[in-house]
């Protein structure tokens, strides 16, 4: 198990919280299951660096967030993607799968 | 796109925080429940599963904290901890923060208060449209003295028609006239001007209109415009006195419009006419005649005109009419015309004022702000312990610091809208101080620019006084926690820089001190200057004839009739008890608004050798020159009943018979002003009379028999027994009773215009002086501060010495030595500053060199008594230390 807090690249964790939101709104729990699940409980994001990235993403104006309410009929924070945020997104994912497979040769080099 | 939706969110941050914190508990709160409902689900009990959750994500307030610092806002989070934290330890030593809010709200507002008097009347754009581009043209003749000949009105149309740089020229001069038809006659000084005057300065009208162009031609009717001042005085604002009509020069005169507040310049004016209107202006002789110059020229720049293409333009068309019309000009190599912004000519003599005033209140604000930075640090000590406390618990240097800054920015913006409170007080008064200064003075008003002023100044001593303490060296707050022996590291540190602090103001007061000194003794000077008049019980008026009764034809005046005027009103005065003689001339001593000089000749003298010669012409009664007290030194007097048959006689000063007559007696001498055409003999030699300035030796003078040329606006003078002011009604009714139209005007004592034409610089000395003395007391109390400081360190040392029997004079000799050695200090760099800044006054003083001895030892002797009596209090506290108590400490 990777704790987002401390063995994550820098930048990653918002790379992660943009990617979940690319399908359509969802609030901060929703957004922590969904990146532990798609990671087969590797990734656990813990809510101590969930929400400051996500004021931090807002912040930036990459997501925007809205009161809605959720499955189970409670008030709950929706985040949505920015036009802006699409865009970073498009661009970390590329930086990302090209450090990724530069990452892979090296290591398969040795 | 994204900055401004950061700002939006920041601002949201700021301002919706509160909503903003509770959204985010809410959403901390609902992802907590979810993580519970998780674990309950995995099969724990909800006990066992809120604790699990709780530790798999951790403290929700630490959270929470980081998510308040992704806001970006943190900086103003602290800054609000930072001021409510110093508003709390202001409130707990009120006696600090009033003594620093107090000192700098006299030192800010009085920075303000100059400032917007330098701001109303040296940097606000003029009142006029294009205002830059305005000027005054002068046509002056250097040789002979005169340096404004005027024009004439033939030349003012081929200045209008032919120069091409200018857009505009009007012509303008101002006389006095008798309005009839209100309650009483009312003698107004009336702008006469062509008609596109205003249009040139681009003044709209508050009500009605200005002039139209055709109101210009001779035989249009006359018409008049009213000055704001003399429309609220004279008619209480009345709107309907538009479309009134008038009495003047024995025209109907029509009211068209009343103009707004404007600068009293070229002079207070009344009324307006435009030049037609005018009997001496429509005179077929002064329409005619190029040499008839009488009136000034106002002109705009073409945009982008520059003044010196604009002047060269106007000196090459000067060259061309004097070769064309030779005998129109003086016989004199240079003439000249110059032209001068209107701008600077509003302000002359009152710039070098305010910008010293300005100095000096800076001056005195960085004295204050030494002060309060010794105070600050003398709290930093006592705040020692706080300090270390919050230094030991992890406070960084720069936190502190931005806390200190803080504090002192506060204070200092307190101070700031003390002064500006101050400065708005006083308004009233910087209004009428600059009026002696500069016609532009209703102008000054605390207004924008003048807050923004403020609020920089109230910043800039904030930084300066609160970082101050901050400086390397004294950043020991955690050595003050420690053993009592470490603490004077940090305080030795803190001691040299409050006494450099101390060193500067001391500096800086003897500089203020060597300032009001120069400008004392200058003022001393001028008070004694020997004027040429006895000013003691006289009394002075202005009186002036209704032009049209006293008429030949439309045009010339009848001087017998107005020389019979004032004979007879002359010989009733002089029956009235008390008085012991009545004169008559066309101006009074020192009227700085007079200027009438001419080029006459000698006779026999051959043109070589003769140099053009210049004098100014007064017409004088017989009996002025002892009314008045001005001494005949030799020869007679006039008779009195001069009329214009020969021998015609003159009176010269003596400065006359110096400068023309060196080697020669001059009486019986005669002289031409008009050519050679008809010549005057000189029979009796006057003392000097500084006519327009008390600062301007006399120039040479001729007098002229007043009953040969008798003035229709002109100055009376009563020489009484007793206090002249008691006879002013009786004047007034006599006046009145001699002719119903005559209207009286300026009636004072030559007491009174005596002190009027000291009185600005009499203002600017006390000025001056205050600035001195309250900059040496704030330094004083600084210098002792330090000093008293100094013996509570030292009181362990002194009990011990005193108790082993030192002689205490030898200890007071001590404190006050280290006192004084501190002020010689002072006084030496402030020695060098002093020379420096006394050089920018030279044009201010009068009869005193900047670098004046006896000024520079009485500020040094000065500042040294008192900083000997600073001394004494301390030294006299160290004296009183009691050896047992002193140990025990």
């Amino acid at each position: 198990m990777i704790d987002s807090r401390s063995d994550l690249l820098p930048g990653t964790l918002d790379l992660l919280v943009l990617r979940t939101l690319q399908s359509g709104p969802r609030h901060g729990w929703a957004i922590s299951q969904r990146i532990e699940q798609l990671s087969d409980a590797v990734l656990v994001v813990t809510q101590g660096s969930l929400y400051p990235a996500l004021y931090r993403l807002e912040e930036q104006g990459l997501i925007e967030a809205e009161w809605g309410s959720s499955e189970n009929n409670r008030r709950a924070k929706y985040y949505r993607l920015t036009r802006a945020g699409r865009k970073r997104l498009a661009n970390e994912t590329e930086n990302w799968e090209r450090l990724s497979a530069a990452v892979a040769r090296v290591l398969a080099a040795t | 796109m994204t900055i401004f939706h950061r700002l939006r969110f920041r601002w949201r941050a700021l301002v919706g925080r509160r909503r903003l914190e509770e959204e985010m508990r809410e959403e901390l709160a609902r992802h907590l429940e979810q993580a519970v409902a998780r674990q309950i689900e995995r099969g724990l009990a909800p006990q066992a599963a809120r604790r699990a959750a709780r530790l798999e994500f951790g403290s929700p307030d630490v959270v929470a904290e980081e998510c308040r610092e992704s806001w970006g806002v943190r900086l103003v989070d602290e800054l609000r901890g930072d001021l409510r934290l110093g508003l709390r330890s202001l409130r707990r030593s009120p006696g600090y923060a009033l003594a620093v809010v107090s000192t700098l709200g006299l030192g800010i507002g009085a920075n303000t208060a100059v400032f917007s008097v330098v701001r109303g009347v040296l940097l606000r754009p003029l009142p006029y449209d294009g205002g830059e581009r305005l000027v005054a043209l002068r046509q002056s003749a250097p040789q002979l003295g005169a340096t404004d000949l005027g024009f004439s009105v033939l030349e003012l149309d081929d200045y209008r028609r032919q120069l091409e740089r200018v857009e505009a020229v009007v012509e303008y001069h101002s006389m006095n006239f008798t309005l009839l038809g209100g309650d009483e006659p009312l003698r107004v000084q009336t702008g006469v001007v062509s008609a596109n005057y205003f249009d040139m300065l681009g003044v709209e009208p508050l009500l009605g209109r200005t002039f139209l162009p055709d109101e210009d031609e001779l035989g249009a009717e006359a018409v008049l415009v009213l000055s704001h001042r003399f429309w609220r005085a004279a008619y209480g604002g009345d709107p309907t006195v538009v479309g009134r009509h008038f009495q003047m020069n024995d025209r109907p005169h029509t009211v068209v419009g009343v103009l707004p507040p404007l600068p009293s310049y070229p002079d207070a004016n009344d009324v307006y006419m435009p030049a037609s209107a005018c009997p001496f202006r429509s005179d077929p002789d002064s329409l005619a005649r190029r040499e008839a110059r009488a009136v000034t020229a106002f002109a705009k720049l073409a945009p982008g005109a520059t003044l010196a293409q604009a002047t060269s333009e106007a000196n090459g068309l000067l060259a061309r009419l004097r070769a064309e019309f030779a005998a129109a000009y003086p016989q004199t190599e240079t003439i000249g015309i110059e032209l001068s912004p209107v701008g600077d000519e509003m302000t002359r003599g009152a710039r070098r004022t305010f910008l010293l005033l300005l100095a000096t209140v800076g001056l005195i604000l960085l004295v204050a702000c030494a002060n309060v930075a010794n105070l600050a640090l003398a709290r930093l000590s006592d705040r020692g312990h706080e300090l270390a406390l919050r230094t030991a618990l992890g406070g960084g240097r720069r936190r502190l610091l931005r806390q200190l800054v803080t504090e002192s920015t506060l204070l200092a913006f307190l101070g700031g809208v003390l002064g500006l409170l101050l400065a708005w007080a006083a308004r009233g008064l910087l209004v009428s101080f600059a009026a002696r200064f500069s016609v532009r003075a209703e102008e000054i008003a605390i207004d924008a620019t003048v807050f923004a002023f403020t609020f920089v100044v109230a910043a800039v001593t904030g930084l300066v006084f609160g970082s101050l303490p901050g400086l390397p060296g004294t950043d020991a707050p955690a050595r003050a926690l420690m053993a009592e022996g470490a603490r004077s590291t940090g305080t030795r540190h803190r001691r040299r820089l409050r006494q450099s602090l101390v060193v500067g103001q001391l500096a800086l007061s003897f500089v203020l001190l060597v300032v009001a000194s120069l400008a004392l003794r200058s003022l001393w000077r001028l008070n004694g200057v020997d004027a040429g008049f006895e000013s003691e019980n006289v009394l002075t008026a202005q009186i002036h004839l209704n032009w049209s009764t006293y008429t030949l034809d439309a045009h010339r005046l009848d001087r017998e009739r107005v020389a019979a005027f004032h004979d007879r009103l002359a010989t009733e005065l002089r029956a009235v008890p008390g008085v012991v003689e009545v004169g008559n001339a066309w101006t009074f001593p020192l009227n700085a608004g007079f200027a009438n000089s001419g080029q006459f000749e000698i006779e026999g003298r051959t043109s070589e050798e003769r140099a053009p010669m210049v004098a100014t012409q007064i017409g004088a009664s017989r009996a002025y020159f002892e009314a008045v007290g001005v001494p005949l030194l030799r020869g007679d007097g006039f008779r009195g009943d001069e009329r214009g048959e020969e021998p015609r006689v003159t009176l010269v000063n003596r400065e006359f018979a110096r400068r023309y007559f060196p080697n020669e007696d001059p009486l019986g001498e005669r002289i031409s002003g008009n050519g050679g055409r008809s010549w005057r003999t000189i029979i009796g030699i006057v003392g000097d009379v500084r006519q327009s300035d008390l600062r301007e030796e006399a120039e040479p003078t001729t007098y002229l028999p007043f009953t040969e040329f008798p003035g229709f606006s002109s100055s009376i003078f009563v020489r009484t027994l007793g206090e002249p002011l008691l006879l002013e009604r009786e004047l007034r009714r006599r006046v009145l009773v001699a002719d119903a139209q005559a209207a009286i005007s300026g009636v004072e004592t030559l007491e009174q215009v005596r002190s009027a034409a000291l009185a600005p610089t009499a203002l600017v000395t006390r000025l001056l002086a205050l600035f001195a003395g309250v900059a040496l007391f704030i330094s004083a109390t600084g210098l002792g501060g330090v000093l008293a400081y100094s013996v509570a360190q030292r009181t362990r040392e002194i009990g011990v010495r005193m108790a082993l029997g030192a002689d205490p004079r030898r200890v007071l000799g001590e404190i006050v030595g280290e006192g004084l050695r501190t002020t010689v200090v002072g006084l030496a760099l402030g020695l060098v500053a002093a020379l420096a800044v006394a050089r920018l006054m030279t044009g201010l003083l009068y009869g005193v060199s900047p670098a004046d001895l006896v000024c520079l030892v009485a500020s040094a002797a000065t500042l040294l008594a008192t900083s000997f009596v600073a001394c004494l209090l301390p030294g006299r506290r160290a004296l009183a230390v009691e050896p047992m108590h002193a140990l025990r400490v």
